[in-house]
């Protein structure tokens, strides 16, 4: 890929990247699994993909990155029947070829194509073993009877494959999100074990994961693709793209910006070809912490996962929190944004005890609090931009009877350019706009209050390179201005380059700290897990 | 490629130049195109409304009785009440409850309202405040109830709605109050000011507050915010409870006014009006409105046109000799075309992300 497509502007579409052929990777049947060619779709306005061609070799887990708008889901969705391409493309799975201007759900599937979506379609109401078997069926006695003994048997024996430890008849409603997303792969991989032909399709099983499932669950995908299965997956963390991914395809406004290989696959690489530039400072240089003052202090708190957290927050800093789910690393948050009840313990604000009742007690000594589920609890999706920025001030437009409604406008016209906010305008409707955008007006909404506090929970989950870039520095100033931030992140090499001092949560409470260079995410890596053997 | 170059946009007339060039081109069209859509969306209503005006001002059945003066009055001044049941019905639904029980609700502050004034021979002034107290504070204990317990708004007031048509029954023994009311209250009800039934200035009264209140003051917006997404409303520091709590309230208190209108506009206190069916009524004015003015949005203005579009279609089809059974079909087919389209509407916005 050295000096290839890469760099000149727009030239780098050139459909079979030099890279493909540039490592054999030996081994496997080197047959294709997987060709589209010439894949262009055109929306009103925009031309989502224009004329994509490559290939996924058989028995390979194929990672398909790009930024928000890159046309990747457009792709999936095409793959999967769900949209129809512009004439003269085509879809090749093994031998079979289908228009890519006349694909359906049913044709994916007899093609051997089987998604997971980024929201898996699992039935929270029903068990594991039954959402295992709703595509197909239940295997019925004469009479009509299922037969439940063999079902949970059979769904033992799978969950025991990809060794996922959930029980087949524990209700979907009762696992948490990453048990979830697992459940859904899993039924997904039974339609495909056992034939050579046909793709896994994965869009974004990660991005509700934390770090230590991820990584299971690649081990799943690796094992799967040693026993000859093909795997396209779609992600935004470029980690587990360099580690898993035996090709990686990068799209960049709807066209192909180029495929790397085995070790060709790195970072610098890839950043470059998902931004169009190299993105020298993807991560800002942090300021050094200036005082030794204490902000916020934490002693014994207990609630929840919680078993007694101690910690303390200067003013400027940026505190990592590291974690596995289910560590408490969120209620910890919530607890100091007054949403989630102390049970005991003891919380200290600028030298003063503090007692929070509610999130108004909270907001009133400046904390701001960016939450992990941002289309749940952070977006108000069907309003304006506007509406999302000041949502929790209206009350300062309310001048002799009536809503200044301009002024509110202006001060959101403001915003969307400080904050590097990619919009129409400030009535755009926020369910819209781009993940990334709609995350950078949720940190707006928060640090135009100038708080003193910021609360961050996985702030560039779901986000694309160049957004995360901006959140990175939007962080920044923050801290300039003397803000001090606690950032709870799955993503260890964020925390290793944005944080001044990290801890990690084990068994509700502070197992680690680490400090200035020696945050790695390699040794964050190490205590997560750890911290699991501990706790199980 | 073809599909992008068989579309010029005319100006210019680049044939085959860069992608860049095409694109803005195609941008600026479907933008405009997007805004004769949603100038459609938002007027469509207000266009039927008038159509349906028109049509049975000229259709030969009813050109006679129709477009007359008296019936356009008599229409406007019928449908006060069930206006204001509307209005009150769309302040929960604008923070995404259900409130069932304000056509009940009506019909018990009614007949109290009558029944304070004939059998207690309470002063009209507390006759009037003492149900729409009433009524607020049946608003009240629905409101507690779903924002402080939990328990399912819908489920709640169908069940409060149903406890209400008893005492109502209870209290009346079935029998209409008639005598020994207020004829000072009763003027109000059915006079006429500048040849407009007084009735209509107290809906464009409650309207304009209504409408203030939702749209310009930061309770309403609070109240919106509420509605699409309450989790986050808590999370950027919103007092969810207390403002659901306070929208039921209003709510139940606007349903005691209607309730009141209603004594004052029939002259008596009848257990056979208010009942589910206004409820309905005004739901389906809701919804209907949701999806005029402000699309995808329940608003004022879009629900006062519901209201009158729905009255003047059943009244042109009674005068034109349909069965009176017409107009619950009628109703209930608005609601259920006006949630469909909504929610068309909804999907066709999700999709344009």
């Amino acid at each position: 890929m050295n000096g290839a497509g890469g760099p000149g502007d727009q030239a780098a579409s050139d459909p079979r990247a030099p890279a493909e052929h540039a490592v054999p990777t030996a081994g496997p049947p080197s047959g294709v699994a997987l060709r589209i060619d010439h894949m262009s779709k055109t929306f009103p306005g925009t031309r989502a993909l224009d004329d994509v061609c490559f290939e996924i070799r058989s028995g390979e887990i194929h990672a398909l990155v790009g930024g928000n708008g890159s046309g990747k889901s457009t792709l999936i969705k095409i793959l999967a029947g769900v949209y129809h391409a512009d004439p003269g493309g085509s879809i090749t799975v093994g031998d079979t070829t289908v228009a890519a201007d006349h694909t359906t759900p049913a044709k994916a599937r007899a093609m051997g194509l089987h998604f997971v979506h980024q929201n898996p379609g699992v039935f929270p109401a029903l068990s594991v073993a039954e959402n295992m078997v709703i595509g197909h069926g239940f295997d019925t006695r004469a009479g009509g009877s299922i037969k439940w003994r063999a079902l949970r048997r059979q769904t033992q024996a799978l969950l025991d494959r990809y060794e996922i430890q959930v029980r087949p008849e524990t209700l979907v409603r009762a696992l948490r999100p990453a048990e979830r997303a697992m459940v859904a792969i899993a039924r997904a991989l039974q339609d495909q074990e056992g034939q050579h032909t046909g793709v896994l399709v994965l869009d974004e099983p990660t991005a509700s994961l934390p770090r230590a499932e991820v990584v299971r669950l690649m081990g799943a995908l690796n094992r799967f693709a040693a026993a000859g299965q093909t795997i396209l997956f779609v992600s935004h963390r470029l980690d587990e793209v360099i580690d898993t991914a035996a090709q990686a395809t990068v799209l960049r406004d709807g066209r192909l910006a180029g495929t790397l290989v085995g070790d060709g696959i790195t970072e610098a690489k890839l950043i470059e070809l998902i931004a169009g530039r190299a993105l020298d400072h993807m991560y800002p240089a942090m300021p050094p912490v200036q005082s030794d003052e204490i902000v916020l202090e934490a002693k014994g708190l207990r609630g929840g996962p919680l078993a007694g957290v101690d910690f303390q927050l200067r003013r400027g800093e940026v505190l990592g929190i590291a974690g596995l789910l289910g560590s408490g690393r969120s209620e910890l948050l919530k607890m100091i944004f007054g949403a989630y009840p102390i049970r005991s313990g003891a919380l200290e604000f600028e030298g003063r005890p503090v007692k929070l009742r509610d999130i108004g007690d909270a907001m009133d000594l400046g904390i701001a609090y960016v939450p992990e589920d941002r289309s749940g609890e952070a977006a108000f999706l069907d309003q304006t931009l506007a509406d999302n920025v000041v949502a929790s001030s209206v009350g300062r437009y309310w001048r002799a009877l009536r809503l200044r409604t301009r002024a509110m406008e202006a001060d959101a016209r403001s915003i969307i350019q400080t904050y590097f906010i990619r919009a129409s305008s400030e009535r755009q409707k926020m369910g819209t706009l781009s993940g990334g955008n709609q995350q950078k007006v949720i940190v707006a909404r928060w640090l135009s209050r100038n708080p003193r506090v910021l609360l961050l929970d996985e702030p560039t989950q779901g986000v694309d390179v160049n957004a995360r870039a901006e959140i990175y520095q939007l962080i920044r100033s923050a801290v300039e201005k003397g803000c001090s931030v606690l950032l709870v992140s799955s993503d260890f090499e964020e925390l290793s380059h944005v944080a001044d001092r990290a801890i990690v949560l084990r068994g509700g409470r502070v197992g680690a700290e680490l400090r200035g260079a020696d945050i790695e995410a390699v040794r964050l890596t190490e205590l997560a897990f750890s911290t699991q053997e501990v706790a199980s | 490629m073809s599909v992008v170059a068989d579309a010029p946009a005319g100006e210019g007339g680049t044939t085959g130049g860069a992608p860049g060039l095409e694109n803005p081109g195609k941008a600026v069209r479907s933008e405009s195109r997007e805004r004769l859509l949603e100038f459609i969306e938002r007027y469509a209503l207000v266009v039927l409304f008038i159509a349906t005006f028109v049509f049975f001002s000229l259709w030969s059945k009813t050109s006679g009785t129709f477009p007359h003066s008296q019936n356009i009055k008599n229409v406007l001044g019928n449908e006060a009440v069930t206006g204001i049941l509307a209005l009150a019905i769309m302040i929960p639904l604008v923070c995404g409850e259900f409130d069932f029980s304000v056509g009940n609700t009506a019909g018990l502050t009614q007949v109290l309202c009558a029944g304070f004034m004939a059998r207690l021979g309470m002063p009209v002034a507390l006759a009037v405040l003492i149900p729409i107290g009433i009524g607020a504070f049946i608003g009240l204990a629905n409101g507690n109830t779903v924002a402080r317990v939990g328990v399912n708004s819908l489920i709640v007031t169908l069940g409060i709605s149903s406890v209400l048509l008893g005492i109502v029954e209870w209290y009346t023994g079935g029998q209409s109050i008639i005598n020994n009311i207020s004829t000072g209250l009763i003027n109000l009800g059915s006079g006429q000011w500048f040849g407009l039934p007084r009735t209509i200035y107290y809906l464009a009264a409650a309207a304009i507050a209504v409408h203030y209140m939702l749209e310009h003051t930061p309770f309403g917006r609070y109240l919106y915010s509420i509605g699409s997404n309450r989790d986050a409303a808590r999370l950027v520091g919103l007092p969810v409870e207390r403002y659901v709590l306070l929208a039921f309230t209003l709510s139940g208190a606007l349903a005691g006014v209607a309730g009141v209108l209603l004594v004052a506009y029939n002259g008596t206190g009848s257990p056979q009006v208010g009942t589910i069916l206004d409820t309905l009524q005004a739901l389906a004015a809701a919804y209907l409105g949701a999806t005029a003015i402000k699309p995808g949005r329940f608003n004022v203005l879009g629900t006062m046109i519901a209201i009158f579009f729905l009255a003047y279609t059943v009244t042109g089809l009674s005068l034109a000799g349909v069965a009176d059974w017409i107009n619950n079909v009628f109703d209930g087919g608005a609601l259920f075309l006006a949630v469909l389209v909504s929610t068309i509407i909804g999907r066709r916005r999700a999709g344009t992300a």
